[in-house]
């Protein structure tokens, strides 16, 4: 099914998203390669870094053709207001596990929703790829939801820790909800089919429960519609950092074939 | 002209680069299309088209395969161009793995879930990541007394499990 051009800029700001999202975070990721703090978590971490750039490389081929692109340019050849990340995933963790964890905890049940959604998409190379990504999540999800029970439940050292990451954290994670301009019209037209309830309903309900289960507790506050973040192009100053270390080998020979 | 068997024997000569199994005992090859080139088929030449299910999304050992599968199939004179299509549906699954492909990766101390068994992952308790499971017996001792170490493993594919009877790690192939 051809894409309809009306709806063809739209479309790219969403993958665009999901694909910068996972991207950063699998950035930020890879830095616990070789510093996790148990071996087993080192693992965990590059394995996730791994799957996020994955996911992400394979979006932005898949964005390659509709947005006449190609993917080493749409991932390190941008400007940082033409990325479209949530500010979530931009910050430094600054090597505290907890902040990292509950960063990926945040994130992976938000993509998990996401890729449910796109794997609905009337568009089928979208959706056969979105339910291989969601497949993938589920991996994501079990592994942050084991790890906020344990920390939850376990030394009152650990428990501060995780809790405080939580507090710094959670008003941050309601940027993932941050709609991209012409969203309304994906859902409309099936591209990107709501589910059955709010994508933050269904979040808050299922991260509430691991939180609940685990004895520790988040504020959330719904995503201020008149504020514009980084789906917009809005980044903190981090952004500026990361895209710059990120994309220093790239910006030596646009389009070098490595 | 060639064969579907015989590109098939030829694809099976080929080790996916991070296991020590064929891609055809892997199950990765969903479709094998023989298009005559010229179309009249007068050379005995065509061109071969080649759909390929990736284990996991972005696998970084792709571009590898789809390099070797080329490099393989146009060596052997009767074959033109050789596309190779990455496809999501239907997805791939451990169970499109081989018994052949199965008792090989045994043998290297990797374990494949049993067909349409559904742990691990899925539906498993999620407590803590130790899952302890009778589901996956040890490939070096067939002991059961086995658990769940690390859902991550070496590749995006495998995770790490641990045996308490033999003492030993091995891996298992993840079923999502």
């Amino acid at each position: 099914m051809p894409i309809a051009e009306h709806l063809k800029p739209s479309l790219i700001e969403l993958l665009l998203a999901a694909a910068d999202d996972k991207l950063m975070l699998g950035h930020r990721n890879s830095d616990w390669t070789g510093l996790g703090p148990i071996l087993e978590e080192d693992i965990a971490f590059s394995s996730l870094a791994q799957d996020e750039i994955a996911h992400a490389q394979t979006l932005y081929e898949f964005l390659g053709p509709i947005a006449e692109k190609d993917e080493n340019e749409l991932a390190f050849g941008r400007t940082a207001e033409e990325y479209r990340c949530a500010t979530i995933v931009e910050p430094h963790d600054e090597f505290d596990w907890a902040a990292a964890i509950t960063r990926q905890f945040f994130c992976d049940h938000f993509d998990r929703l996401r890729f449910r959604r796109l794997a609905q998409s009337n568009l089928k190379p979208l959706a056969d790829l979105a339910k291989r990504i969601g497949a993938e999540e589920q991996v994501h999800v079990d592994h942050a939801d084991s790890w906020m029970r344990r920390l939850g439940r376990g030394t009152t050292e650990a428990k501060q820790r995780v809790q405080k990451a939580l507090d710094q954290l959670a008003p941050l994670a309601v940027t993932l909800f941050e709609p991209v301009d012409g969203e309304p019209a994906l859902e409309k037209d099936g591209l990107y089919p709501a589910l059955e309830q709010p994508m933050i309903e269904l979040w808050r309900h299922e991260v509430d429960g691991v939180l609940k289960d685990a004895d520790l507790s988040a504020a959330f506050t719904d995503f201020d519609p008149s504020r514009k973040g980084g789906r917009r192009g809005i980044h903190g100053a981090a952004f500026g950092e990361l895209l710059e270390e990120m994309s220093e080998v790239y910006r030596i020979e646009p389009g070098a074939k490595w | 002209m060639p064969s579907r068997d015989s590109i098939l024997s030829d694809l099976e000569t080929i080790d996916d680069p991070e296991m020590p199994i064929s891609i055809v005992d892997l199950g990765l090859i969903e479709r094998v299309e023989i298009l005559p080139h010229p179309p009249n088929g007068e050379t005995g030449r065509a061109d071969v088209e080649i759909d390929i299910l990736p284990t996991f999304v972005g696998c970084p050992a792709l571009d590898m395969i789809r390099d070797l599968v080329r490099e393989k199939l146009t060596a052997r004179g009767e074959i033109n161009e050789v596309k190779v299509n990455f496809l999501f549906d239907p997805p791939w699954s451990v169970d499109r793995i081989t018994e052949a492909g199965r008792a090989r990766l045994k043998e290297h101390g990797v374990t494949v879930p049993e067909h349409g068994s559904r742990l691990p992952v899925h539906g498993a308790p999620k407590l803590t990541t130790q899952l302890r499971t009778s589901a996956v017996p040890c490939p070096f001792c067939e002991s059961r007394s086995t658990y769940l170490d690390s859902p991550f493993g070496p590749t995006r594919c495998r995770m790490i499990y641990y045996c308490e009877a033999c003492r030993n790690s091995f891996e298992h192939m993840k079923r999502l």
